[in-house]
């Protein structure tokens, strides 16, 4: 049973406390977002979770071993992998040398038919074999992000989280990355996503984690999280709150979810049509 | 034959023709080509090993002539101070040995050799011809020397583990330039600019295939310094080919997500530090044995110079290109030191050659960023993948249609 605990983490650069204290769990294979307006730590966490920035205080759990003094690489090999906010290919290898990076790092023996044939089928899914020998420069924004998602399914960590997948992805691909989500959380294994597309978040996860100012200000499910006046609050800020006069009573739908916040996105109901969720943002 | 093997072949024919070049070739120059093509593996080493370091780990040294130098020295310092003694100098420090003394020559630098004899010629003046001492194997030196340069490879590989770029660069050039300034400084052991003499690779001649060369003939060096970057070639290729190419590879394009994705990216940073010193460190010691001198200059920037811009003419993410590219400029400069006249001007070419090689130099970087060997290898191995891709992609598009 996967195990992340992530227990009073604090983060300071300089003066600026980018984490204060943030506490939260992973239990089993959840599929859960993590949202918050820019600046609120969400980057930050991942880097301190996956070992690239060591936090000031707090610690962090992956499967009972503790990782928050590990290497990346360590952290990788017990089990969390990530990807990054701006697409970060080994642009001057191969499609197939890319998916190869992760299987033969991570340690223990391998056969070279069985990491080919599982590259192979990591391509088949992403509809990308006929790409197997180009360089990762040569492909477009879409599939690099695409590419950047296969490694992961090679390096097969129990804990994945994907900082802005969405992000500038043609909605054909982005049907791939749904798909790949959830065959990746079906497989037992569980996903954070970081996306400020609201309509994305709010459909494929089953919790949600808001982060604003470095503090963990919800963690419940959607339909809680989008009521919680401190969410409204942190996208919408208090003169909102006062202009609206609802948002204490009302909950947050469509049309007053964090729709101030442009570069958020906004919050569409489940059943928004496109339409509704173009006029939503 | 595929158009992708035509690298391979080409490269089996270069060697065939180099392994069998000094017995076809029989010109009166004949010493005097030798020598260029034995300087010319020389720096096939060095450019080929940076290439490794730089082009595929994308960990940009300047410090490579100071590992070559530490081979170098390492074996000079080795042949010149020990030696294994029947009898005790009773003036040299020494330890037994079963029934021999390991002789340590007191160091008298530069000046005195002429005024002072050394602890180990005095004894061998009172001795008056009748005890013998023999001197260190030039191979175990060269190990040595080898060892050294993984030593020091492996010392600065830790220093520099969290440096990237400009600072690495920055940080390896000041060691080479310490490294020299030291030798330089050190008349006492190293005999500064005046060199440190070494015995010859082969001091007592050898015999090959039944004909036996003494030590003045190129033959043998030719082949030691051959062997030497065949050895270098290969145990690249096979590291290129394995997980480690790969992974430092990986380490070069972006070593932040390598890590994220399991990468042991200190091992790598520090195996290829060690690695690829070892084989500059071994090159400089055979070097040095077959020219006989070693002095400070050989670590000049200059030279350091020298083996990028070779590197970076054949090809710097490519190996074999820079070991190509490398033996192709070396003959150029030495062929190309001949001067002439244009219009009653007479051209000095062992100037101007050099301005030709540093325009060739710019020009290779303005146009071809991966120099001019290994686009051609590229041509060869990876022109079919454009059309590959369409076919695959047309094909899928067919399967989609009919589906």
């Amino acid at each position: 049973m996967i195990r992340l605990e992530v227990r009073d983490l604090h983060k300071r650069f300089g003066g600026l406390h980018v984490l204060k204290g943030v506490t939260f769990s992973v239990n089993g294979p959840e599929l859960i977002g993590l949202i918050g307006p820019n600046g609120a730590g969400k980057t930050t966490l991942t880097n301190v979770l996956d070992g690239a920035i060591k936090p000031n205080g707090g610690t962090v759990y992956l499967n009972g071993e503790r990782i928050d003094q590990l290497q990346p690489y360590e952290v990788a090999r017990v089990g969390l992998g990530r990807t990054f906010q701006v697409t970060r290919l080994f642009r001057r290898m191969t499609v197939l040398e890319n998916l190869y990076v992760p299987a033969l790092a991570r340690g223990g023996h391998h056969r070279a038919s069985e990491t080919r044939s599982k590259a192979t089928s990591v391509l088949e899914f992403l509809t990308m074999e006929h790409l197997r020998n180009e360089y990762a420069q040569a492909l477009s924004g879409g599939q690099q992000k695409l590419l950047e998602l296969g490694r992961l399914l090679m390096l097969d960590p129990d804990v994945v989280i994907l900082d802005e997948p969405f992000a500038g992805v043609h909605p054909r691909l982005m049907e791939i990355i749904y798909e790949y989500i959830r065959r990746v959380n079906g497989d037992g294994k569980a996903i954070i996503i970081i996306s400020h597309q609201m309509d994305s978040i709010f459909s494929l996860s089953q919790r949600l984690l808001v982060l604003d100012y470095g503090n963990l200000i919800a963690d419940g499910p959607p339909d809680e999280v989008k009521r919680d006046p401190a969410v409204i609050e942190a996208y919408l800020g208090t003169e909102a709150d006062e202009s609206s006069g609802d948002a204490s009573s009302g909950a947050v739908s469509s049309d007053n979810a964090p729709v101030g916040n442009a570069s958020s996105g906004g919050v569409p109901p489940s059943n928004a049509s496109p339409d509704e969720e173009t006029a939503a943002s | 034959m595929p158009a992708r093997h035509v690298p391979n072949a080409a490269g089996v024919l270069v060697v065939a023709f180099l392994a069998v070049f000094p017995f076809v070739y029989t010109a009166a120059d004949y010493d005097y080509i030798m020598h260029i093509c034995i300087t010319a593996f020389f720096y096939a080493i060095l450019a080929s090993s940076w290439s490794m370091l730089s082009g595929y780990a994308g960990q940009f040294s300047f410090g490579h002539m100071g590992f070559m130098g530490i081979g170098a020295y390492t074996t000079g310092l080795f042949c010149h101070y020990l030696y294994l003694s029947p009898e005790p100098t009773r003036l040299c420090i020494e330890y037994p040995i079963g029934d021999l003394y390991l002789v340590v020559v007191n160091p008298i630098g530069v000046t005195s050799t002429t005024l002072t004899q050394d602890c180990l010629r005095q004894a061998l003046a009172a001795w008056d011809g009748s005890v013998a001492v023999t001197p260190m194997p030039v191979w175990l030196g060269i190990v040595l020397g080898t060892l050294m340069g993984g030593v020091f490879g492996l010392l600065i590989g830790l220093l520099v583990l969290r440096l990237r770029a400009a600072y690495l660069a920055l940080f390896t050039l000041g060691f080479a330039e310490i490294l020299r300034a030291t030798i330089s400084a050190e008349i006492e052991i190293t005999r500064g600019q005046a060199g440190l003499e070494l015995p010859h690779l082969f001091e007592n001649g050898v015999t090959i295939l039944g004909q036996t060369y003494d030590k003045t003939d190129k033959i043998p060096s030719y082949y030691a310094m051959f062997l030497l970057l065949l050895l270098c070639l290969g145990i690249l290729t096979w590291l290129s080919r394995s997980k480690f190419g790969l992974c430092v590879r990986a380490l070069r394009e972006d070593q932040d997500a390598a890590a994220a994705l399991g990468v042991n990216i200190i091992r790598y940073k520090i195996l290829v530090f060690v690695i690829t010193t070892m084989m500059a460190a071994a090159a400089g010691a055979v070097q040095a044995h077959y020219v006989g001198i070693i002095t400070p200059n050989n670590l000049f920037l200059l030279q350091m110079s020298l083996v990028v811009a070779m590197a970076v003419i054949g090809g710097i993410e490519n190996f074999a290109a820079a070991a190509v590219g490398a033996i192709i400029i070396e003959f150029a400069l030495e062929l190309l030191r001949n001067s002439f006249e244009i219009g009653g001007v007479t051209i000095d070419m062992t100037i101007w050659r050099l301005v030709f090689f540093g325009i060739l130099l710019m020009l290779t970087l303005r146009f071809s960023r991966n120099g001019l060997i290994a686009p051609l290898i590229d041509h060869f191995t990876r022109g079919h993948v454009a059309r590959e891709t369409v076919a695959a992609r047309t094909a899928a598009d067919r399967a989609g249609a009919s589906r």
